[in-house]
């Protein structure tokens, strides 16, 4: 079901956070996170035989059954807000490599990630 | 070592998702969210300030949101505030990469030149690219899309550009111009509906007859400047980091 | 009448407009710093619908006492600690300006989803601001730890959407206070890891060693005092009004906070650069203001903060000035730094006995009401441990400022005070702001009314009111 990969891919990411120590794989591991969050959403609000949640000539009226339209457009926010962290996380990776020239936290000696 | 303890780690925290989550009472089984017991079933009826009537596409007029789309109706109408703070995330993200490569002068320069295919290919294929962009924001409260799917669409035509032609360079004050233009007039918008209705980001422009290009009042305004604003913004980002070291 | 939403739109359309205009955005900061403080003067209690559509389909913001102390206390110091530092703004102006619409925005909103869109925005501009001190490797860390921890907070938000279909906080609270606690257990717990990892609390505070220690006087003061407030205010609404913790899980929880309070002040014990000392009270403070919020003491929580986030202030600039100036914030290297520069160092010392509790400042009557209201609640251990760590607290912030304040053996070990290299200077426009904040902490300690009649009712919130004790000092006079 999807619902459960979802719930499978945000441990994933955890687990991606936990034991990475290159920068890269980190934000990668970040997105996976935020992509099974954004999977959760969109399948919280799915009904059964419900229609996507606009009007056309064919679907042409409010008594029909539709999916539950604020997920989605709570996903949208979530998904631009991701964009926004990871182009910041990666500006911040590519400052990282030029001050220690390595993208490996253990070898930098920083705090360690998690 | 770590691996393990990660592992147990990452299996107690599942077991607590998944007890905790199913276990709830009143936690919908996957695909039987009840839609009625949301907040939801207004946005599907539009009768938040109004009477509970029929909505039918291309027949009823001056609803409170004349949105064909309903995902789109919440976007920009109902949760209206949610996008201008999203609005605002891209913008600081994208201010805080273009301060941290401040310093970089130049560009950089893949290890292989773009053959002829490519560079003639993608010249045919960039105004179609950005005219579909355009589309796809015009349109954001008829069919699914919107402003930010459009301006990705637009700043990807760019991205092809400069992987295409080696000396390809956008003049990125204007881009700049453009984005911090484009969400002002958004907040302005957003103040005018305040002077106009008492309220911060009302629709205050009629709505018109659902399923037509000009209705829907707002929308389609704030969409266009959203995808100007999220095109140029991405272009940023993008000329950003392709911004070489000078050594 | 002036709509409180003025206070996140008119920050938000400067820093647009400080793009187009980039020569003028240092002046736009300034002027829409002092355009917000003015305007918090001028409001009025009650709940503001954004777009016209009634709560809970459309978001609203509810200013009530609790969300007007906020908002106050940050414009206040928003003002002060920017006009304190404007040497040091560098690039920094617009997300300066987009920084004051998200922590307002996360104060005044009453929607769950919207809180979400703030703290983001708040944390993506503390992410960029902690990248002053050019240690990305720290800032890294803090954006991985901070998005992770949004992201549960969106998870757990989600889940309440499912089960009760509304995302506006006072809906919610209606809603939520008609089941049973135990099924709300999960949730509970991803909210508050979410904001946990904000608010500075023991596991999830990582990043606050490598971010918060290398500060300048800009952003020292402005994370310490700012955004602590800004996000401890949050933590309090949620946790004091929306959510209903069970008996056994508000326990455990408390029991974290005095354990971040413990670990906090123990750790700042053994410490001797001055700004990891107070970075480590700060997380202490934090760890006490959460677990009253928890303990249901909004009214003695929200005085705790008020007197924390003065004090911080005041200390986090003398602190990054130090740093600044003389590049060392090491204890021993400015020994007697004060005697050249008494206004500062009478300002510092203020600050550092308010934050104990010493009567005749602001602090005293925090803490006195703090006690009296967790004994009279019937919790007997945290005042204890409230106590432990207030009299370690003052073993190292006494132990600090005797070294400030006296010189060195012989003179020898306070050269770099008075160095003629790299001697310590503090601008007199830093002097003033900590003239003016220390004023505050005086007037609150001697003339409490002032202050406590701006913060009464704190408890009376949203549409479920939680009951705050209130010891009230006025009769005693």
């Amino acid at each position: 079901m999807i619902q459960y990969a979802g719930i499978m891919l945000i441990l994933i990411g955890i687990y991606g956070l936990l034991t990475q120590s290159n920068i890269i794989k980190i934000i990668v591991s970040l997105n996976i996170f935020e992509l099974g969050l954004n999977v959760f959403i969109i399948s919280v609000g799915f009904v059964r035989e419900g229609i996507a949640p606009i009007l056309t000539s064919v679907n042409n009226h409010n008594g029909l059954v539709f999916v539950d339209p604020l997920p989605q457009a709570l996903v949208l926010t979530a998904i631009v807000i991701g964009l926004g962290t990871t182009a910041l996380g990666l500006a911040f990776a590519r400052s990282i490599y030029r001050q220690h020239g390595t993208l490996n936290l253990d070898e930098i000696g920083g705090p360690s990630n998690g | 070592m770590k691996r393990i303890f990660a592992l147990v780690l990452v299996a107690v925290v599942g077991i607590l998702l998944f007890s905790g989550i199913y276990s709830m009472e009143g936690f919908p089984r996957y695909g039987e969210a009840e839609v009625s017991e949301r907040v939801s079933m207004s946005y599907i009826d539009k009768n938040v300030t109004r009477e509970n009537q029929e909505v039918v596409f291309g027949v009823s007029e001056n609803l409170e949101t004349g949105s064909a789309n309903i995902v789109t109706s919440i976007i920009v109408n109902y949760r209206s505030f949610d996008t201008l703070g999203e609005v605002t995330v891209l913008f600081v993200s994208a201010l805080g990469v273009s301060l941290l490569f401040g310093s970089f002068e130049g560009r950089l320069r893949s290890r292989y030149k773009p053959n002829f295919i490519l560079r003639t290919g993608s010249k045919v294929v960039f105004p179609l690219i950005l005219v579909m962009g355009a589309y796809i924001f015009i349109h954001g409260h008829l069919s699914p899309g919107g402003g930010f799917p459009g301006g990705s669409m637009i700043a990807s035509a760019i991205l092809l550009m400069y992987l295409a032609d080696e000396d390809f360079r956008v003049r990125i004050d204007d881009f700049k111009k453009t984005e911090g233009i484009a969400g002002a007039m958004y907040v302005l918008l957003g103040l005018v509906g305040l002077m106009i209705s008492n309220y911060f980001l009302s629709n205050f422009l009629d709505t018109g007859t659902v399923g037509t290009l000009f209705s829907a009042g707002i929308i389609p305004v704030v969409y266009v400047l959203v995808g100007l604003k999220v095109g140029s913004e991405l272009t940023g980002i993008i000329t950003d980091f392709l911004k070489g070291e000078v050594e | 009448m002036v709509n409180p939403v003025l206070l996140i739109a008119l920050p938000l359309l400067l820093a647009f407009v400080s793009i187009v205009f980039k020569a003028y955005k240092n002046n736009l900061l300034v002027f829409g710093t002092l355009l917000n403080a003015g305007l918090v003067l001028t409001l009025n209690k009650g709940q503001y619908i954004i777009g016209g559509f009634q709560p809970p389909f459309g978001i609203n913001l509810v200013l009530d006492d609790f969300a007007l102390t906020g908002i106050l206390i940050i414009n206040g110091l928003f003002l002060v600690i920017t006009l304190m530092s404007l040497e040091k703004l560098e690039g920094f102006a617009s997300v300066l300006l987009v920084a004051l619409a998200g922590l307002n925005g996360l104060v005044l909103t009453g929607d769950l989803f919207n809180l979400f869109v703030f703290l983001e925005i708040t944390a993506i501009t503390a992410y960029i601001l902690s990248s002053a001190s050019k240690e990305y490797r720290y800032a890294f860390n803090y954006l991985v730890l901070g998005t992770l921890g949004s992201g549960l907070y969106l998870f757990g938000l989600i889940v309440l959407y499912a089960v009760f279909g509304t995302l506006n906080m006072a809906d919610l609270s209606v809603k939520m206070a008609a089941v049973d606690a135990s099924q709300l257990v999960l949730p509970s717990l991803l909210i508050f890891i979410g904001l946990a990892v904000e608010v500075k609390i023991l596991p999830f505070n990582g990043w606050v060693k490598g971010v918060y220690s290398g500060t300048n006087s800009l952003v020292g003061p402005l994370f310490a005092s700012v955004y602590a407030a800004g996000m401890l205010f949050v933590f309090g609404r949620i946790f004091a009004q929306v959510i209903p913790l069970g008996t056994y899980l508000r326990t455990s929880l408390v029991v974290l906070g005095a354990l971040t309070l413990l670990a906090g002040e123990v750790a700042a014990l053994s410490k001797t650069r001055i700004r990891e000392i107070l970075l480590y009270s700060s997380i202490g403070q934090s760890g006490l203001i959460a677990a009253l919020f928890l303990s249901g003491l909004v009214f003695v929580a929200v005085m705790q903060l008020v007197n924390n986030a003065l004090s911080k202030a005041i200390l986090f600039t003398v602190a990054g000035q130090m740093a600044d100036s003389t590049g060392t914030d090491e204890g021993e290297e400015l020994q007697g730094a004060f005697l050249e520069h008494k206004i500062a160092g009478v300002g510092f010392t203020i600050a550092a006995l308010s934050l104990i509790g010493l009567p005749l400042f602001y602090g005293f009557i925090s803490k006195m009401n703090l006690l009296f209201g967790i004994f009279y609640s019937d919790n007997y251990w945290l005042p204890v441990v409230i106590l432990l760590g207030t009299v370690i607290e003052g073993t190292y912030m006494v132990r600090l400022l005797v070294k400030l304040w006296t010189p060195g053996d012989e003179g020898i070990v306070s050269e770099k005070a008075f160095a003629t290299e790299r001697p310590l200077t503090i601008q007199s426009s830093k002097v003033m702001g900590i003239v003016v904040l220390s004023v505050v902490l005086l007037i609150g300690g001697l003339l409490p009314a002032v202050i406590q009649d701006n913060l009464t009712d704190s408890g009376s919130l949203l549409d479920e009111v939680t009951p705050a004790y209130l010891f009230d000092l006025k009769g005693g006079q």
